[in-house]
């Protein structure tokens, strides 16, 4: 049966900025459903934490369409509704465009692009009935910025700081004019930020979240 | 739905959730016709349409423009009726005879009543 807590689905909540967003989203009291291809130990964590009480986890590898979408029917169905998105699965690769495998450039398009697109496609069933729904798309800086080696994250918009050197790091926290790399839990905010009713008037928005390195 | 649909169930079915929608949009509307545009003739957006299929889908269980319809091809009532009768009757698509589809909507039923009796 529908109950009234509100719905998150968050793809890619196994780990990183996911795993922070759903712990964050059932802090707020909404039941939360994560996919993501490995089941790692914050998802055996939360699972029985939760004894399966508002939240739920599905095997799912984003370059599967037809998964995608059945995972989306499966827990519309089941909790009655969705009303967020949040688009957060992504891989980064690095490398440059000339020498790069095409299977991992489409690979990068798969995960970081296709498949969200079809959440989103899939979500917004559910959205239209209900009259009201929310989708949060996580890109990256490289989305505006371009920079050497990651001209297939610019287009699909990712890249991943965890993955890069030290030095890298350094380097990217030298340009940034708050002068260090962001927090994980000052990206979540912003997304919960826009989920949330203080955000009711707010829509088809990009909000940058990079401490200034855009401006 | 508890049995499977008719054909002439799954059109007053379809023209229902149409009416639903022009009821909010411009009042009641008494009559659909097959040959109305849905765009031209009831003034229907897009949205109105996405919304109109979401519905059905929950409804009937099943989406003919995931793989088997494009969308930009139903123009009229007719044509939106026809993607969700050919949908749930594949006969249909094959040119089947007012027979053969008949058989089919038999044969549904029947598939539905054993299962719903187990
Ligand atoms: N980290 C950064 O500094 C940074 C900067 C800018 C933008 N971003 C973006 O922020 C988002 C999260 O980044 P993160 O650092 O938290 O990433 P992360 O720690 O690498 O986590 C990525 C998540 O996506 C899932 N995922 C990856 N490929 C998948 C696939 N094929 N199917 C299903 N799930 C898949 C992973 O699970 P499995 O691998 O088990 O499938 C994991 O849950 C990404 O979209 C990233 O592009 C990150």
């Amino acid at each position: 049966m529908p109950q009234a807590r509100k719905v998150a689905l968050v793809s890619g909540g196994s780990r990183g900025l996911g795993a922070q967003l759903v712990s964050g989203f059932l802090d707020r009291h909404y039941r939360v459903a994560t996919l993501s291809r490995t089941k790692t130990t914050f998802i055996t964590k939360m699972l029985r934490a939760r004894k399966g009480q508002h939240f739920h986890w599905g095997a799912v590898d984003g370059r599967d369409h037809e998964a995608l979408r059945a995972f989306v029917k499966d827990v519309g169905d089941r909790l009655g509704r969705i009303d967020v998105l949040v688009n957060n699965a992504g891989i980064a690769m690095e490398g440059i465009l000339p020498t790069m495998r095409t299977r991992d450039i489409v690979e990068a398009v798969e995960v970081n692009l296709t498949a969200a697109l079809v959440l989103a496609q899939a979500c917004s069933r559910f959205m239209l009935r209900q009259g009201s729904g929310c989708i949060v798309n996580i890109s990256s800086v490289h989305a505006i910025r371009g920079h050497s080696g990651v001209a297939v994250y610019s287009a699909t918009k990712a890249a991943l700081v965890s993955d890069m050197a030290e030095e890298q790091k350094r380097r990217i926290a030298r340009r940034t004019p708050l002068g260090r790399l962001a927090r994980i839990d000052e990206v979540a905010n912003a997304v919960h930020f826009l989920t949330s009713d203080q955000a009711s008037f707010i829509t088809g928005q990009t909000l940058v979240v990079d401490g200034g390195i855009t401006c | 739905m508890l049995t499977a649909p008719t054909l002439a169930q799954i059109e007053s079915i379809v023209h229902g959730r149409i009416r639903a929608v022009l009821a909010e949009r411009v009042g009641e509307v008494a009559r659909l016709s097959g040959t109305d545009k849905l765009s031209a003739t009831l003034g229907l957006s897009s949205l109105d349409l996405a919304f109109v299929v979401a519905e059905l889908e929950a409804e009937l269980g099943v989406d003919p423009f995931a793989k088997l319809v494009s969308i930009t091809s139903v123009r009229s009532v007719g044509d939106l009726v026809r993607a969700y009768q050919q949908a749930l009757f594949p006969e249909l698509q094959r040119g089947g005879d007012e027979h053969a589809v008949a058989a089919a909507v038999k044969r549904a039923q029947t598939r539905r009543t054993r299962r719903k009796r187990r």
